[in-house]
């Protein structure tokens, strides 16, 4: 009895921990949510509600005239669908080639291109900056997508998951007369679905929110993406935030990405288990 | 070799009959700005519609960043050899990139007829050269908030004030409530550098700028009578801030007075409740920020002439003066008193010429070819003051080290 009662206070205890961390996570969207329905004076009251009174989409309207909204979206949802698909074509492949495939020097180039992640990207911005402007890529897709594509993050990701795969179908398609290409496509990519979701999430996600990159790469509206335009919103320091409009368009920014990891959490958690297993 | 000849003078024609049609071919100037996005996008487009009915065959293409990102991104192009014909630059980093020799010295393409404020155009010249255009300016003062005035039973602020009346009508403010502050002024750099101009004898440099004297007696002294609002329960913290900044603070009518910047004014028309302004209290003599916002020329250019044209049209002319007063933008930098007189009718502020009164003391920021991180660490240090972990004298003199680095 006594051991049930100890049990239960632990778990109620871990409740409570567990229903303290949720409440901070999920504020900060509740307030974004809850100040992007505001007018602008009610922004501003000493006494916050958190509940808005008149709830209004003013600063929905506001947001679709101060910026091109439905382009900004399109062209996120065009660059981070476009990085993704990309991005796990490559890391495949060369996935494949760093376990799969036996050739001289390999662990050695692996293990150059894994120290890649050591170097901060903030580092890399310039030097980036400067080829892909010599290439005429500046305010085009292809100078937002192209540098992204190569993932040493992603490489790693899957190589890991290729080596676990048993050696033995990849010998069985090879007596049946497959050749390499087909093994990668046929087999290794079938069998390694839960990883590659894992990465279209990760990558996903890293190019919806990329602000660094994108706000050097393309600073015209035609091809802005969505966190460089809610920047541009932001005032600078002479200037009062319209921190409706600001949250408004948070909210158009939130929701998709919110969306993609609701429906893909399940690969989502198991991605980062198997990884951080396997590393 | 007649043949050789004859080919070399045909070829020679057909060059010498291209070259006007290349130079009447149509010119794309490109301008990055910071100061039109987000507000006055369609203000700086009706300015450039009349440059180019004015400037057939010249087409002005605006690129815009947030002020945050400008700087750096400017750099970016700049390093990739690639930076805008255009661009606009502030004055604290006018001297960064005037010292690389990124600017071009346009005085030779200027028509000399532009009524340019003498000062706002020498602040642009480095080393007797003419590297930018001053573009617009402005200044800072104490904005108050007249219904806690009256409520508190004290005296609209006068031009005869100094900070120790100041402080009495903030301590009478303060009594009101406990959500209501005497006063706001921000304790960082830009705010030091004019106190210490008020004070008169805390100079950051010496003469001849090989030193660094910013922890002289008497701006330790100057720093702890910024810092004596925060100590005495007038001026909240940052704590006490909770993320407000200091004009949604007055906006909300919380705070009798505010040090801020005459761009304000648009912002705090909405205000419902009386304010008006006057020129900033003195310690021992007054001063008044002058800030400038200047244009200069790439010197890659490769349409000088243009390209100058445009920095010209969008400081100096008329057009381009009058979209600025009439639209709230910044004040541009000319000396046409014609100009403002729209601008000094409209309220709020009641007391607009409390503007053109603090430009009779003007005081410019500091400069050094390394701007950027003497703010920095200057800014550090003050904040360390200001939270308590090194005193007055402790921060300064940590200053003086860090600027001296900054200057050998």
């Amino acid at each position: 009895m006594n051991s049930i009662n100890k049990q239960t206070i632990t778990k109620m205890g871990l409740y409570l921990i567990m229903a303290v961390i949720v409440i901070v996570m999920v504020v900060p969207f509740v307030w974004m949510l809850s100040t992007s329905l505001k007018s602008q004076e009610y922004i501003l009251q000493t006494t916050p509600q958190l509940i808005p009174d008149p709830v209004t989409a003013e600063s929905y309207v506001q947001l679709a005239e101060r910026i091109e909204i439905f382009r900004i979206f399109f062209n996120s949802a065009f660059v981070a669908v476009m990085t993704t698909l990309g991005q796990i074509l490559v890391s495949a492949m060369a996935a494949f080639a760093f376990a799969r495939m036996e050739w001289r020097g390999r662990d050695t180039v692996f293990l150059l291109y894994l120290a890649t992640m050591m170097v901060p990207a903030v580092v890399l911005v310039i030097p980036q900056f400067i080829l892909v402007r010599s290439l005429g890529w500046i305010n085009t897709y292809a100078g937002l997508i192209v540098p992204t594509l190569f993932s040493a993050f992603g490489t790693f990701l899957l190589r890991q998951s290729f080596l676990s795969l048993p050696k033995d179908f990849e010998e069985a398609a090879f007596v049946d007369g497959a050749n390499r290409f087909t093994i990668f496509w046929r087999i290794i990519l079938p069998l390694s679905q839960p990883a590659l979701a894992t990465l279209a999430i990760f990558s996903f996600m890293g190019s919806w929110n990329a602000y660094l990159w994108p706000l050097f790469a393309a600073r015209r509206p035609e091809v802005m993406t969505l966190p460089v335009a809610l920047g541009v919103l932001q005032s600078g320091p002479r200037a009062l935030t319209e921190w409706n409009i600001v949250m408004a368009g948070a909210v158009v920014t939130v929701i998709p990405i919110l969306l993609v990891y609701l429906l893909a959490q399940r690969w989502f958690v198991g991605g980062i288990t198997a990884g951080g297993l396997k590393a | 070799m007649s043949r050789k000849l004859g080919l070399f003078i045909v070829s020679l024609m057909l060059i010498i009959s291209i070259i006007p049609a290349v130079a009447q071919d149509n010119v794309t100037i490109r301008y990055f700005t910071f100061s039109a996005a987000p507000d006055h996008l369609e203000d700086l487009d009706a300015i450039i519609a009349d440059f180019e009915t004015q400037n057939e065959g010249i087409t002005v293409e605006v690129t815009t960043a947030p002020f945050g990102d400008y700087f750096t991104l400017l750099q970016a192009d700049v390093v990739s050899g690639d930076a805008p014909d255009v661009f606009e630059l502030n004055y604290e980093n006018f001297v960064t990139y005037a010292a690389n020799g990124t600017l071009l010295d346009i005085s030779e393409y200027l028509s000399g007829d532009a009524p340019y404020y003498p000062r706002a155009l020498e602040a642009f010249q480095y080393e007797g050269v003419q590297l930018a255009l001053p573009e617009t300016f402005s200044t800072v003062l104490l904005f108050y908030n007249a219904d806690l005035f009256d409520e508190a039973g004290v005296d609209y602020p006068t031009e005869e004030w100094t900070w120790d009346v100041a402080t009495l009508a903030a301590e009478a403010i303060n009594a009101l409530g406990e959500d209501t502050w005497g006063i706001y002024q921000p304790v960082q750099f830009w705010e030091f550098y004019k106190k210490a101009a008020q004070n008169g004898d805390c100079e950051f440099f010496n003469e001849d700028m090989t030193e660094s004297t910013i922890n002289s007696e008497a701006c330790v002294e100057t720093l702890e009578m910024m810092m004596s609002f925060m100590e005495n329960g007038l001026m909240p913290t940052a704590a006490e801030l909770s993320g407000v900044s200091d004009s949604e603070l007055f906006l909300n009518g919380d705070v009798g007075m505010i040090v801020t910047g005459i761009w304000m004014f648009g912002a705090f028309a909405e205000a419902d409740f009386n304010w008006d302004v006057q020129i900033e209290p003195a310690i021992n003599q007054h001063a008044h920020h002058f800030f400038a916002n200047g244009v200069a020329v790439s010197s890659t250019t490769e349409h000088a002439e243009a390209a100058a044209a445009w920095a010209e049209f969008l400081t100096a002319s008329e057009t381009a003066a009058q979209v600025r007063v009439d639209s709230a933008w910044e004040l541009p930098a000319l000396d046409q008193p014609a100009y403002f007189e729209n601008y000094l009718e409209l309220t709020p502020p009641g007391n607009r010429e409390a503007v053109f009164l603090a430009l009779e003391s003007p005081v410019t920021p500091p400069v050094i070819e390394r701007q950027n991180e003497m703010q920095d660490a200057v800014n550090g240090l003050i904040t360390q003051y200001v939270d308590g972990m090194l005193t007055a004298q402790e921060a300064l003199d940590q200053a003086k080290d860090a600027i001296d680095a900054l200057i050998q």
